[in-house]
């Protein structure tokens, strides 16, 4: 293949950059009110306060940052060019204007206006999303099992954002035969299975191996992760609405495990393989991301075991479910690649044409080590200590202390993209 | 005829291939930070002379690097810098894929570090 210098497939900085901004001052926002409303993780997890930060954390936080990178990488993975950066454009708008108003309409429980347009909003934004990943992945040169992960995670955000736009509808107008909490979970599920975990996987299989220089590839062991994760989740929709036994729920819930322990053996073999044998604190963060994904899924099989034997949900035990999943997971796995992609997106801006010159700095070298550092400390110690506040209610100086952690985690972070952003070439 | 070098890179031209990975050395995969000669990504340098033109066949780590473009980019220029009177033209190949195998011993030992 003849390659013509210039001839760039990359998506501009100009369409990625806002999506990281506007993540990094959502999950600054999550953290501040985690910390306000502390209190409330000693309660019922349908509150107001808590639904607002769920969102925030779950779509402001973790799906615009995903949905940044990914403008840039799944051209990469598909080997063509995004279709249509204008698309881009629509996407991030519509999100940016949607998010805060769904999320008021949460915190102040009005179901009605706020919630109503915030969630056509961010539905019409995850739509505008959907067909634009569909047009690249379908123009691609190279049809992989990383682009089938991409384009059916995306297709469950639009159904859990669609869904859960129903979901609210349902509060004033009775459009389903139950009330909108016994639906959560299969909107919760759709959400952070089909959307983030197929996302997580899909593109985390691809940059794991890549970012460790390691030759280790197995695209049979995915096909099975793939068709175990989408199994485990129709399968969870389908007992939801046709069987009448709790217990049936060990099903999906078994399957979702084994998924995710091939997922961390897959991550493992890559590990093992890779040629560079030092490995930097973006990926260390990373690769415990991995691991962190099992532990949910350790919950959720006590949810399941209270359920069939006592006929009752544990409300803390359902609260550190979904904050290991929003706080835990998805964070990490955030914090640790969100270095990896962003230096490269601005180091390409600044640097594309100077990349062979002696004084040019390589794309870790905009990141700052030391903000890392404590924000990873911050980090680690804020989640365990907020996990014990929740599964252990004696205190709420666990859920303080823990929430004040995740809010330097926040600060360091922002600041941290700040310095990359604001980066300026060495003359 | 191209016969490979003390770098195991093709080439029909031992002073002009000298010439051409001086340079070239200075162009580093950003990820990793190594050059591309000790990575082992350079697999042949062939000089023709009417017209003046240098084709340089090489691959990448991966075929889905984000950093691809830059990097042969940087090489169609550090040719260019070599031997500004030879059109360069860069070939880019996944065949043979590239593996721990080509690195230098310069290249491993800076990986094992």
């Amino acid at each position: 293949m003849i390659v013509t210098p210039g001839s760039s497939t990359h998506t501009s900085s100009r369409v990625v950059i806002p999506f990281y901004v506007y993540a990094a001052l959502c999950f600054l926002l999550s953290a501040v009110l985690l910390l306000l409303s502390a209190d409330v993780f000693q309660q019922h997890y349908f509150h107001p306060k808590i639904l607002a930060i769920t969102h925030l954390m779950a779509i402001g936080w973790g799906t615009m940052v995903i949905l940044g990178a990914s403008h840039q990488l799944v051209p990469v993975i598909c080997e063509g060019k995004l279709y249509s950066e204008k698309l881009a454009y629509v996407s991030f708008a519509l999100a940016a204007i949607g998010i805060p108003i769904l999320v008021y309409g949460f915190f102040t429980f009005n179901m009605g206006n706020p919630a109503k347009w915030g969630g056509r909003f961010v539905v019409l934004a995850f739509l505008s999303y959907l067909i634009n990943l569909g047009k690249t992945i379908a123009n691609g040169k190279s049809e992989n099992v990383h682009a089938i992960f991409v384009f059916t995670s995306v297709f469950w955000l639009f159904l859990t954002a669609f869904f859960g736009l129903a979901l609210v509808y349902n509060f004033t107008y009775p459009l389903m035969p139950h009330d909108s909490l016994h639906y959560l979970p299969l909107h919760a599920h759709a959400g952070v299975v089909g959307w983030f975990l197929l996302l997580v996987i899909g593109v985390g299989s691809r940059l794991i191996p890549m970012f460790l220089i390691s030759k280790y590839s197995n695209p049979k062991l995915l096909w099975v992760i793939y068709f175990g994760i989408n199994g485990a989740l129709i399968s969870y929709i389908f007992i939801f609405y046709f069987v009448d036994n709790y217990i049936w729920t060990f099903v999906p819930g078994l399957l979702l495990l084994i998924s995710i322990l091939l997922f961390v053996r897959y991550a493992y073999q890559a590990f093992h393989y890779r040629i560079r044998k030092q490995v930097d604190d973006p990926m260390r963060l990373s690769l415990l991301s991995v691991t962190m994904a099992v532990l949910p899924i350790f919950l959720l099989i006590v949810i399941i075991v209270s359920m069939v034997v006592a006929a009752h949900e544990k409300t803390n035990v359902v609260l550190a479910y979904g904050f290991m999943i929003f706080f835990g997971w998805i964070t990490a796995i955030i914090l640790g690649m969100t270095f990896k992609t962003l230096p490269f997106i601005v180091w390409n801006k600044i640097y594309h044409n100077r990349a062979a010159f002696k004084n040019t700095p390589n794309p870790k070298d905009l990141v700052s080590s030391l903000l890392f550092k404590a924000m990873g400390l911050c980090y680690i110690i804020g989640f365990v200590l907020f996990i014990v506040g929740v599964l252990a209610p004696v205190s709420i100086y666990f859920l303080q202390g823990g929430a004040l952690l995740l809010v330097f985690t926040a600060i360091f972070y922002n600041w941290n993209v700040m310095q990359i952003l604001w980066h300026r070439p060495t003359p | 005829m191209a016969s490979p070098n003390t770098m195991n890179i093709l080439t029909n031209d031992e002073v002009l291939c000298q010439q051409a990975l001086a340079q070239l050395h200075h162009v580093i995969d950003p990820e990793i930070g190594l050059n591309v000669v000790d990575l082992g990504l350079i697999y042949e340098l062939h000089f023709d002379e009417d017209p003046k033109k240098i084709t340089c066949r090489m691959t990448l780590t991966s075929q889905f690097c984000p950093m691809g473009d830059v990097i042969v980019d940087s090489a169609h220029q550090a040719l260019q810098q070599a031997l500004p009177h030879h059109q360069a033209e860069i070939q880019l190949t996944f065949e043979p894929p590239w593996s721990r195998d080509m690195l230098s011993a310069a290249g491993r030992e800076f990986l094992n570090r």
